[in-house]
Formats: C-alpha cells, structure tokens, sequence
C-alpha cells in the first residue's frame, strides 16, 4: 500500500524540495500551499503524514495543526524556521509529533519521516469521520460548520468548542469540570454557570425541542453527554 | 454622585445606602473581573432579590457571548435548564435600553420555577454598548422602578470593572506591540531569520543534490543548481543590503556627489526596468526638463531600482507611472502603481529598518531594508521620500531634491526659466 505525504508550504520551492526528496522513496505527495487547503485535504483524502510549515498567511501552521487534530490522529512534522524552544513546545502542544527546523538536509527530512511513520505504525493512527452525525445533526470538522436538518447553524468559537467536546466521545458523560477546563481553561473550573449558560444556548440552536434534549443530555449529579441514538 | 441621586430619589434605606457603598469600594479596589463581580453580588443580594445574572459580552459586532454567571436563588439545581435571559439580553442589545420581562411556561401556580421576571440593562463603558447584564426572578415579585434603579446602579460599577479590565488589557497589548518593536530592533535575531532564508534553499537543494541513493537526470539536476544559484544572488543582494543600511546608519557610506541631469537619469531608469521586468508598463511623464541635482548616480540608481523592483513584486501586472517636475528650486519626482495598495497601519512603518508589511505572501520575498536604504540615501542627499497610498486604489512613493535648471527651460514655471537662464 502507498504512503500518502501531504506536503504543506507557502513556498512553492519548499514544496518542490520536499517532493522530490519523498517522490523517489516511494511516497505519493499531496501539494497544498495554505493552512485551511491543509485542513480540507486531510479530511478528503486522509494522508498519512503532513509536513506542515510554520509561518502561512491565512490559518498558520499552529492553527491548521490544532484545527487537523479536531478530527484526525494523523502524524503531523512541523516545518518551522525558527528553532525557539518555545515555538518547538508550541507546535508539540499543538499536538504535532515532531517537528524540523530550517535550514534542514534532505536526509535529515526523510529520516524523520521515515522515524515518524514508524512510530504511528506501532500504535496504530485512528482516524475519526471527518464528518459527524448525531440525529439531524451534522458536524463537518474540515470546515467547523454545524448543520441541524441540514441547515447551517452559527456557533460561537466557544460554542463549537463545546460541542466538539460531546462529539469526540458520544455516550460517555462529561463532567461540568472537565467541560469547563478543556473549553475554557483551567481557571474557570468551578465556574459552573458559565458551562449552564452555554449549554442552554447551544441546545436553543440544535435541538428541537430544547426542554426536551437529544443531543445533550443532563445525566444529574454526574454530567453530560451526548447520548447514542436509538436506531 | 450615582448614590446621592439613587438615595434621594428611590429613599433607600441605611442598609442598601452601606450595600452601594461596599460596591463602589469593590470596584476602587478591584483587580481582577470576577472575583469582583462575586463580591458585588454577594453585597447587592441582601437588598437586592435576584435567582440568577448573566453578564452577556458583544462578541463582533451583533453576537452576544455569556462571559460570567451566577444561579444564587431557587432552582440552582436545574443548571442548565434555568432560564439565562438570552432573549432579554438580545432585546437590550437591539433598543440600548432597560427591559422589564416576564415569561410564563404552562401553570405557574404549582411551580414557580415556570414564571420568570427578567431585567435587562445595557452595560455601556464611555458610551459604547458592551453587551448586557441580565437578573432573573422565579415567581416575583416583579421588578419595580426601585429595583431597577438598584440594578442600574450595580450595572453602572459592572460597566466601570470592564473599562478597567480593557484598560489593562490595552496596556498589556501596547507592551506586547513595544516588544515586538524592540525584537524588530534586535539586529542580530533578524538578520539571522532573513539569512536563514536563502540558506535553508541552498542546503536543502544541495544535500538533495547530493543524494548517493539517486540519479537524477540533467533537466532535475539543473532545476535545483537554478534554484541554489538563484537563492545565492539573494543571499548576496541581502547581505549587500545590510552592509549599505549599517553603513548608512552609522553615516560611513561613501557618497560620490556630481552634478546629474535627472530628467536623463529617470529615462535611464524606465529603460533598465523595462528591459528587466518584461511585462512591465512604465508611463512616463516629464514635465519639467533640465533639472540638475547634485547626487551619487549609482545612489540614486539604487533608489529608483528599489522603487520600480518594488512596484512588479507588490503590485504585478500593474503599469507604472513615473513623473518628474520642478518646483521653483525643488524637483518632485512620483512612482505610481494600481496596485493594492498599503493600509495606513502600515504606510507609516514602511521605511523603518526591516519592517515588512504583515501576510504578505511568502513568495514575494524582501527584507525589510529597501525603503530605509532610500530613505537615508534620499535624507543625505537632503531630500524627502514618502508614501501615499489607497488600499485597492494603489501606491505613489514622492521624492523631493534640491535642484536647479540647465540648458532646457521648465515647463510650468516661469521664475525658474528666469532663473535657469
């Protein structure tokens, strides 16, 4: 089976350069010369690495990284040009495996290809649907939009942070802490309210009758969740 | 002066009269928004009866965003299903005005969690709306001309919490932007990232080169030595560059001064670019002739190269007018595209040393040295350049020289063919 590369760069001459290194070990290349065009061909065509450059106009390579790992485990190389221990923390925070700094040598490209391919071999990259349904609700993590009967829906950034939250593990049940850390931070952990507030609106904009809950569900004293749907 | 007129006109009683105070001593002393907001809800409840406030802040310009609540009152238990007012905030939002609400859900009398009285008011910092703040009663009792006036003035000591909050904030960004300034100082740390450009081509193309595992034909092989040869010319053209802008920083740049004819040297110019960039179309338009500078050719050369260079990157495809006319003792020249122009953030820090206007794409590389190089040049040959320009419209870059007039007469004005004879 072939290995798919999706090589990402403003710089066109940087994307020759990587080509022609991976081309001759076997490796098919997918091109895309912007943040958001990464994103949309990591969910249509599922690759199995990005090389990922740093500075883009548009969505930046941090960005597009943080957006990718919304929906998808691949292995992702962080080509940066600043070799800053705070930019390399940065990237891997962002959930990058590892990352190269420029200039670099065209073997030092392939060895670390090659090093992290191997690594997602041996545990084995899961690969969420790039789009999710829940009922009459529809998630297209590529774009982060939200459709509710197909039609579009507007969620705030937080809103749909949110929601991602229930998306990535329908039928397990969330607690309000985990909740308030992982879409608000670790200061807001006791700021229950805030979490109420938010729920209630986002089940104003998706459910249909929002006193009555499909998608997210009150499981008292314990959390929420998204609950499976009955067939 | 808020508590004088609430306590004439609403009679308040000592104990909401020491609630208001406590409240206006928070926010004096207030440093951080929402242990501050507890604090002015933990005062005003004992004299002010409220089940749940939501604070709603304008996110862009018509979208309303929960950024604190508190369910203190009855039916805390029901989280999320509590009524948060988003309707009476919304309501604010559009009227910029007080809102009195009530909402019954089905039969009220056997729960009163199922009768609402909401109170919206519009927090508004030095005139601007921000967003609203929302108190919600279970069962009553409804919010009287009293109560609103007590709402009113909490949600006036809210609105100065955010003004300051912002005000912080502001502060913080400005020092952030004077790092930046400062990194932008930072000679070393930038020169090294502009050097790392080029270098990073010519490595990564060398050692591909260089590769034992593989053949590469000519056509390839001469693809990448084009690509190395090119990112050498640059790397040398920025290090020529750099020298210039320390020297000329520093005041060691050697001028030659000869006197030149600058109507002759722009005719020049337009012919070099010409034959340069292909594509591009340059208008000429020489109003005044037998204007005379004392200048450095090769200087000025390097001035009017920049500029036109600058013109076929950042406004490709666009035709270039160049003009050229004197002014009693002074000659005006313009470079002018239809390019896309430059938005005023930026028009001012064009000429500072490595400022690059930000999101530019990649490909069109530069390194923030060109204009400070004319401009110093330009300054020591005591002129001025500066630029105007229109985003979508286009750019004019002006230069003005000291200048007199020999042999032909100019145009449009008559003292200085006096003079030039």
């Amino acid at each position: 089976m072939t290995t798919n590369i999706l090589v990402v760069d403003d710089e066109p001459k940087y994307v020759r350069l990587m080509e022609a290194n991976l081309l001759p070990e076997g490796y098919q290349v997918l091109k895309e010369y912007d943040g958001q065009g990464a994103v949309e061909v990591v969910a249509e065509k599922r690759p199995d690495l990005v090389l990922l450059d740093v500075m883009m106009p548009g969505l930046d390579g941090f960005q597009a990284c943080e957006r990718i790992r919304e929906f998808s485990n691949v292995p992702i190389i962080m080509v940066t040009a600043k070799g800053e221990e705070h930019d390399r923390v940065k990237g891997l925070d962002k959930g990058a495996d590892d990352y190269i700094v420029k200039p670099f040598s065209a073997t030092e490209l392939l060895a670390r290809v090659r090093a992290v391919l191997r690594r997602a071999q041996v545990s084995g990259g899961s690969f969420q649907q790039a789009v999710f349904n829940h009922g009459n609700l529809k998630i297209d993590f590529a774009r982060a939009e939200v459709f509710r009967e197909d039609k579009m829906v507007f969620l705030s950034a937080t809103e749909y942070r949110l929601l991602l939250q229930f998306a990535h593990s329908p039928g397990r049940i969330l607690s309000s802490e985990d909740l308030l850390v992982n879409v608000w931070g670790p200061e807001y952990r006791e700021d229950k309210e805030i979490l109420w507030v938010s729920i209630s609106r986002l089940r104003q904009k998706l459910e249909d009758d929002p006193r009555n809950p499909k998608h997210i569900v009150t499981r008292s004293g314990m959390g929420y969740t998204m609950p499976p749907l009955e067939e | 002066m808020m508590t004088r007129e609430i306590s004439e006109s609403a009679n308040l009683n000592s104990q909401e009269l020491e609630a208001m105070y406590a409240i206006s001593r928070v926010v004096a002393k207030s440093t951080e928004l929402d242990n501050s907001l507890n604090d002015i809800i933990n005062l005003a409840r004992p004299v002010f009866i409220f089940d749940n406030i939501v604070m709603y802040l304008l996110e862009g310009s018509n979208s309303l965003e929960p950024s604190y609540a508190r369910a203190i009152g009855r039916g805390r238990s029901s989280e999320a299903d509590l009524a948060w007012g988003e309707a009476t905030a919304n309501e604010v939002l559009r009227t910029e005005e007080i809102i009195v609400r009530k909402e019954v859900k089905g039969d009220y009398t056997k729960d009163r969690m199922r009768l609402r009285y909401f109170l919206g008011l519009p927090l508004t910092v030095v005139g601007r709306l921000m967003g609203a703040l929302v108190f919600v009663r279970y069962g009553g009792p409804t919010f009287t001309p009293d109560h609103t006036q007590l709402a009113e003035f909490i949600t006036t000591h809210v609105a100065q919490l955010l003004e300051h909050q912002q005000l912080v904030k502001r502060l913080s960004n400005l020092e952030a932007e004077r790092r930046l300034e400062r990194l932008q100082d930072d000679f070393v740390a930038t020169v090294s990232h502009e050097l790392r450009t080029p270098l990073g081509f010519i490595k990564g193309y060398a050692t591909t080169l260089l590769r034992e595992d593989i053949n590469w034909d000519k056509e390839t092989r001469n693809e990448f030595l084009a690509i190395i040869d090119e990112e050498a010319d640059r790397l040398r053209e920025l290090i020529d560059n750099l020298l210039d802008s320390s020297r000329l920083q520093s005041g060691t740049l050697r001028m030659e001064f000869q006197p030149i004819r600058l109507d002759t040297m722009v005719r020049d110019m337009a012919l070099r670019a010409r034959s340069f960039h292909e594509n591009l179309t340059i208008e000429l338009n020489i109003e005044t002739t037998g204007i005379q500078v004392n200048a450095d050719p090769t200087r000025m050369a390097q001035v009017f190269d920049n500029l036109l260079n600058n013109a076929t990157k950042y406004a490709p495809g666009s035709q270039v007018c160049i003009s050229l006319r004197g002014v009693d003792d002074t000659a005006h020249m313009e470079v002018r595209d239809n390019g896309p122009g430059i938005s005023p953030d930026h028009l001012n820090n064009i000429f500072n040393r490595f400022y690059r206007v930000p999101n530019e794409i990649k490909s069109v590389r530069g390194s923030g040295l060109g204009l400070f190089i004319c401009r110093r040049i330009i300054q020591s040959h005591n002129g001025e350049i500066w630029a105007e320009s229109e985003v979508g419209k286009g750019t004019t870059f002006h230069i003005t020289l000291p200048c007199e007039y020999v042999d032909s007469n100019p145009v449009d004005n008559p003292i200085s063919k006096e003079d030039g004879k």
